[in-house]
Order: C-alpha cells, then structure tokens, then sequence
C-alpha cells in the first residue's frame, strides 16, 4: 500500500503544483513513453536523471523518496526475477549484458514511478477534474471520480472500524485454513457493503438537497488557464520528445556500460 | 421568503401501509426558530423531507395535501428548484461533504445553479465568515473535525441564500462545546439574517431556549405546537416521554411544593426567579451537598482491573493520539470518559482488549499483560460494544447475530443457546429473535448490538458513545440497565458528550484533552471543576450551573441532580413567598 501512499496529493505551493494539469499530463506521458522506449540503461538513465532536477522544482523530495522506498521491494523483485531468469535460460552464466539489462528494466520501473509521482503529488484532484471537464468528460463521470476519491479515506476508516467490531467479538482473521479464512471476511464485507448502500441514498438525497442537475450550464468555482510559463514548459515538452525519438531511432545501438563474464 | 404552509398532509413510504405522516396541519412564519421534537420513528425527520420536496419527488410513495414553501407548491416543484429556498442538512456530516476542499465544497450548490465565477466567490466568502470558518477555506474537508464539518455543511446551504434551513439532529456526534457553537450560529442566522429555523433534536437541555416555538411529533401526527414553556409543563408532552428540559422540570416541581415562581428554560433564568425568593447572599458553610458514597465505600480499589502505564500510540497518519497515559479501573467500578472529540478516548479504551498495542507502556487487564494476548483472549473478559450498530451487524436473524460471538469463543451449541435466550431476555429484544437485524429501528440495532456482546458475560464493559441518537425514553433505559449491570458486580466504561446522561448516573469521571487525562474523580468533584471541564470542552449540566450560581446565597456548588437540586431550595424556601 505504501507505493499507492506516495501517490498521494499533497498541497504545496511551486511552479510544478501551478502547472496547467494538462501540460503537467503531457510531461508525464512523454517520460512514460520515453521509459518504456528505451531498453537500454544509459538513455534510461538520462530519463531518471532529467527527472530529479523536475522533483526539485516541484519540491517534493520527502514524497518522491517515499514512494521510491515503497516500490523497493517491487523493484528488486524485478531484478532478481530478471537475473535469476536469464541465469537458467542462458546456460548458467551470469554475464555484464544479463546485469545490465536487469538493471535498465528496474530503472524503467523506478523511472515509471517517478513520473506518475511527478504528476499525482502535485495536482490535485480538484484541477484534475476541471482538466477532465475542459476535455470535454460529462460532468457525472467527474462527479463519480472525485466523489471516488473523497471517500477513499471515508471507507479506509469505517473498514478499520467494522474490522475492530468484529475482532471485538472474538473473530480471528490470521486463523485457520485458506477457505475458512475467506468465510471470516464475511462478517466485515457485509457490514462494509450495506454501509454504502446507505451511505450511496444519504449522498444521492444530499446531492439533490443541493441542486444536483438544476441546470445544465454548470459553473465551476476554479478555471485553467495557460499562462506563458505552461506555454514555455509545454515547447521544451515537445523539443525533449523529439530529441529523444532522434535518439532512440537514429543513434542506436547505445554503448554498454558493463561488459565480459561476470559469473559462470 | 421563510414560510411554509402545510395542509392535510398525509404521506405513505412505497411498499409500506402505515402513513408516516397523518394529517398535518402546519403554519410557519418567517423568522420563526422551530424545535422538532418527538419518540424515533414519530415522522419528524419525514417531515423535513417534505420541506423540500425530498417526499415525494425522491421517496416517491403516496403524498395527500399540500406543502407550500414561499408559495410554491412542493408537488409541483423539482427539488432543485426548492433547494434554493429550504436548506436541508443531515445529521451526518459525511455523506453530505462532496467536495475535496472548503471551499469547493461551499461552490457545490451554486456551481449546480450554474452561478458565474466572481458572485460565486462573493456567496462563499460571505457563508464561511457568517458560519465562522474563513480560516478554513483551503482546507481539505478530510482534515476538518466534527464540529468544523458540521459548520461547513452550514455554510454550504447557507450560500444559495435559502430563507428556510432544516437541520436533523446536528449535534449528535458534537462535544457539548462544539454544539453550543452550532446552535449559536444557527440562532444568529435567525436573529441577523431572518432566516426561518427547524431543528430536530434531542438535546433539550442545551436547544430549548434558542427556539420560540416547539412542534412536538408522535406517531406521524402533530400531537402539541406552543412555546417552550406552554410544551413543556403540558401533560401531553411528558405522556409521550419527550426529554424535558431539567430547568423546566426543577421549575414546574419547585412550584408544585408552593415556590412561586416562573418556570425557567435554562439555569439563568432559573437562578434569576429563585434568587426572589431567598434571602441575602450568604457565604456557603460547606462546598458539598452530602458526602461523597464512593469515597466512603471505596472497597473495589483493592483489586485494580484495568491499568494503563505511559501508554502512548501514534497512528500511521502521524496523528499522536495518546501521550503518556496512566489509568487504574478497579473491579465493580462504573466509569464515564469525556471529552471534546478528538481526545484520545476511543483509542484509548481501543487498548483494553487489545485492538491497539501501545508504541510504549503496558496495558494489564486481570493481571495479564494485553500485549502477550489476543484479541480474541482479551475480548472475553473485555466486551466493546462500538458506537455505530451497522458496524457490526451481519447476520440473517438477530439469533444469529448474538451467538456469533459465542461461536467465534467455541461455546457448546447447548450453551449459546442458553446464553443467546438470556441476552435477549436482558435487554428485551426476544420477539425479534428470528427478525432480520437490518429491518429493526435504530434504537432496536443499537440493543442487539449490545446484546451481541453482553451474551458472554464479559467482566468489563466499554460502551462507545451509547446515548447517540437515542430518544429520552431509550436513554432512560439505557441508564437503568447500566445501573443494573453494576449492581452485578461488573465494570462499566462510557465514552461519552452526554453530560446530562453522565450527571444522572454519577459514575467516576475521566476527562481528556489531547491524548492526555486531565482530571479524574468522582462526577460530584469533575462537574464542579470549571477550568478542567472548559480544557475538555465539556460544559457542567444546567442545574450545576444553577447551583453555581447560587452558591453565594449559601448553597452548595456540586448538585448534579434535579431531585437533589429540587430537595435543597424546597428545604430553604419552605414557607416562604417571594418578596
């Protein structure tokens, strides 16, 4: 759960939470694609490495590390899976080309993260929904989203709180086989479940106790607007974009870092 | 703008035979401040649905007569058109926040109504300075306490201008200071703004001398309509076992022993007319009205049940919940914990059964150290009965529901049967044996929660927060069933706002503020400790208060009782008429 923890939305205030959410969407999406294009660990690298001067001008350094350390573990799952395969497949050696590819595939995850990270630490869902309006998204799925992500915590709460009923009148979860453990999961998804079907009437009157659906010509309290920052961030946007398929499609093959035998 | 015509109105839910509304016949006038009172399940909180045509355009279901609001008909109106003119708030806070921030959530309504920008931001600013919350406007509205939520859905109706706001029991889940604030707001919207007022509630004490006009509901029919003074000495109302002011009380019984005087709405008045009637202030001769029982009796502080040493917890948000706690409950004892929301309380009791392991200190229950236990090896000797029933509740009949936990124990089917009859009996709920828990009231759910717990007998018993939304006569219940449990032998601990439920019941008085206990003692020594109880934002029943007052005329200060409190003026007054 942790990774997903450090994709939260914090408030800040720095140029990167300022960025329009749609040119802050397009960056993200450019070094997404950029790390699942690249194979090799150099040009992986430089997209890593072009990343932290981005997490500075964002400040978000306490999350960002936060979110790397949450997706350790995954991390070094893909590494090991990735060496230990090649191992038995390739004849039983480990070679410089086996590290290094096992590498590059770990720095793409790390890279993957930090671009969402990127993204989801410094927008909030609010502008993301006006983002979604601009874009056209019929304003029920907006709703959806954001009442989505308003009652994430909501629901956290009350699970936790439905769990400690039930441990309360002795149900042991960590007890007995695998099929009885799923029965025990009953006596809180039941609770859990009727809970917001309830919850799902008192929100519905509420919404319509607040003029849900007066008019079709909705406001909105916020409004996006390029300024000529966006304007700037969008054009390097697009120059590293192209800079980076020159890259990727004409100065190939990329050197290797590691090379030879290591084990065998 | 702020009337409201009500004729004839007889409303049917769909699928249901009983009317739960029955010919109502009502007229509000603007800039009325109006109580809604009555039993659960009376149709006050239909009635509010009516207002602004929830019923019949959302509930559907079958609607004779006519409700007219600023002289437009409910039936013909959609609600979104009536939301401009009744304000309807919820008794729970969450599920009317749709919003990610303050003030997105104030734009709610008005972005719906397709206001432009600029007089957009003008109505908020003007809401959240009326409610009092300006600091807040960029909050989160998951960083918000209860009182803050409480006041923001305020502020959220009160944007789109309605000239009528209706709120269902909002204080419910509010510390008594938290719901002092929310009544205050609500009666300075009346007095500045003339805003027509309608309130469900059940804390007389604290609401009764905010309205003018008191509508007392029974059984889908308006049975009384007066002030508060003319409702509240009539008969009709105490047959039905509406809660009574204990000011309106302790006036109406002090006239009947020949006090001459008015009946009073709460302690200032009261003090007002008895001080007429008594003599030159005088210095007091001893500061307590009897001696103190426990403190005489004090047998069961020999054998310490529950002892809590240096406990702190953090929770993962980094929220210090508890900060060094030192806590000792002896056998047999009866505890009430109190304090403003966010205290520490239920973490703390969280930790008698293990449900929470301290990030340091010991918790020793029965001389075994938690820590070493299980859950379910504490939850024997340790009943927690929480808050919410609809957290618990799962099973197909109430049977079931009640020996689930004697199951999850390993009791002999012979025997969960024996103890499920028992539970039952105890707390009167046999003849919904094979009722699904889902279709019995809320009251109902809250005693087979509770009996779902009692059924093995535990030791100790933790109560979270039993008397919320309970009517007077389920309170009433309630506080006999404890006294009955205690004279069992067994320990009781509340978590409780309800001063007056506390006051009543005199139980030994644990407060907290900020994850810390503040004080501890007995109910008579708390109640009477002014600079503790406003640290817990906990305010001292009415009639303490009264006492407090007339301490300068020689009586003592810590009488928490209305029979107490009547007993003592009668004594000084007899035979006296007022001057």
């Amino acid at each position: 759960m942790s990774l997903l923890e450090g994709l939260r939305f914090t408030r800040g205030d720095s140029p990167l939470h300022n960025m329009d959410p749609r040119v802050k969407f397009l960056m993200t999406m450019v070094l997404f694609t950029l790390s699942i294009l690249f194979l090799d660990l150099i040009p992986l690298l430089v997209v890593f490495v072009l990343q932290i001067p981005i997490v500075a001008y964002g400040k978000i350094w306490r999350e960002w590390l936060k979110s790397l350390k949450g997706g350790t573990f995954l991390a070094v799952i893909i590494f090991a899976t990735n060496l230990l395969s090649f191992y038995f497949f390739r004849g039983m050696t480990i070679s410089g080309d086996i590290v290094e590819y096992s590498l590059s595939l770990t720095l793409r995850f790390l890279s993957l993260i930090t671009s969402f990270s990127l993204f989801f630490l410094t927008t909030s869902p609010d502008k993301l929904s006006l983002a979604l309006e601009k874009a056209r998204v019929p304003y029920e799925f907006n709703f959806a989203f954001i009442t989505a992500i308003r009652f994430v915590p909501v629901l956290a709460d009350e699970a936790q709180t439905i769990m400690d009923a039930q441990r309360s009148r002795g149900l042991e979860l960590d007890k007995g086989g695998f099929l009885s453990r799923i029965r025990k999961y009953i006596p809180i998804l039941l609770p859990l479940i009727i809970n917001s079907i309830r919850r799902s009437l008192e929100l519905a009157e509420a919404m319509e106790s607040r003029a849900f659906g007066a008019t079709k010509d909705r406001t909105n309290l916020y409004e996006l607007k390029m300024t000529p920052s966006d304007y700037v961030a969008l054009i390097v946007i697009i120059l590293a974009m192209i800079v980076a398929l020159y890259a990727r499609f004409y100065l190939t093959p990329f050197p290797k870092i590691i090379g030879g035998v290591l084990f065998a | 703008m702020g009337d409201i015509s009500v004729e004839g109105l007889t409303y049917t839910y769909p699928n249901v035979v009983e009317p739960a509304l029955n010919g109502i016949n009502l007229q509000i006038k603007s800039g009325e401040f109006i109580l809604l009172t009555g039993p659960s399940g009376c149709g006050k909180t239909t009635f509010c649905r009516c207002l602004n045509g929830l019923v019949p355009h959302f509930y559907n279901g079958k609607l004779e007569g006519t409700v007219t609001v600023d002289g437009l008909v409910t039936r013909d109106h959609p609600t979104y058109e009536l939301a401009k003119h009744v304000g309807l708030i919820f008794q729970n806070p969450d599920n009317q926040i749709f919003s990610l921030t303050v003030e997105k959530d104030i734009a709610f309504g008005l972005e719906n109504l397709g206001v432009a920008r600029g007089k957009m931001v003008k109505e908020i600013d003007w809401a959240v300075d009326r409610v009092g919350i300006s600091p807040l406007r960029e909050r989160g509205t998951h960083e918000l306490s209860g009182g803050q939520k409480q006041r923001l859905t305020i502020a959220s109706v009160l944007a789109m201008h309605p000239g009528i706001i209706v709120m269902d029991e909002p204080t419910a889940y509010l510390d008594p200071v938290g719901a002092e604030r929310i009544f205050n707001i609500l009666h300075t919207l009346n007095k500045e703004q003339g805003i027509t007022v309608i309130l469900i509630e059940h804390r007389m004490d604290l609401a009764v001398k905010y309205c003018n006009r008191i509508i007392v509901f029974d059984k889908g029919r308006v049975v009384n309509d007066g002030t508060p003074r003319a409702i509240f000495t009539a008969d009709e109302t105490r047959l039905i076992g509406v809660g009574i002011p204990r000011m309106v009380e302790l006036g109406r019984r002090l006239r009947q022993n020949g006090l001459k005087i008015d009946i009073p709405l709460d302690s200032n008045e009261a003090f007002q007319s008895i001080a007429t009637c008594l003599d030159e202030p005088q210095p007091a001769k001893t500061k307590a009205a009897f001696t103190d029982l426990d403190n005489v009796v004090g047998e069961y502080s020999h054998s310490p049940l529950i002892q809590l040493r240096d406990i702190t917890y953090t929770y993962y948000t980094g929220v210090e919940a508890l900060k060094g706690v030192n806590l000792d409950i002896s056998r047999g004892e009866y505890v009430a914990i109190m304090g403003e929301n966010g205290a520490g309380k239920t973490t703390m009791v969280k930790h008698f059964n293990g449900l929470l392991r301290p990030r340091s200190g010991s918790v020793v229950v029965d001389g075994q150290d938690v820590a070493k236990q299980s859950v379910a090896a504490m939850a024997r000797k340790v009943g927690l009965v929480f808050q919410n029933p609809d957290d618990q509740l799962f099973a197909e009949d109430v049977e079931e529901e009640i020996s689930f936990a004697l199951r999850n124990f390993g009791y002999r089917d012979e025997v969960i049967k024996e103890r499920v009859n028992w539970a039952l009996n105890l707390l009167d709920i046999e003849r919904y044996k094979k009722s699904s828990p889902f279709t019995l009231s809320g009251g109902e759910r809250k005693r087979v929660a509770l009996a779902s717990v009692l059924a093995w007998d535990p030791d100790v018993l933790i109560l979270d927060e039993p008397t919320v939304g309970q009517d007077y006569g389920q309170k009433e219940r309630l506080k006999h069933f404890l006294l009955q449990l205690r004279t069992q032998g067994k320990t009781v601990v509340i978590v409780t706002h309800d001063v007056e439920f506390v006051a009543e019941s005199q139980p030994r008085i644990i407060l907290m503020a900020q994850g810390k206990i503040v004080a501890d003692g007995t109910a008579k020594s708390i109640m009477t400790d002014a600079k503790n109880l406003e640290t817990c934002s906990v305010a001292p029943p009415e009639v303490t208060k009264l006492f407090s007052m007339l301490s300068k005329y020689g009586f003592p200060e810590d009488v928490l009782d209305v029979d107490e409190g009547i007993d003592l003026i009668t004594r000084r007054t007899k035979g006296r008429t007022p001057q």
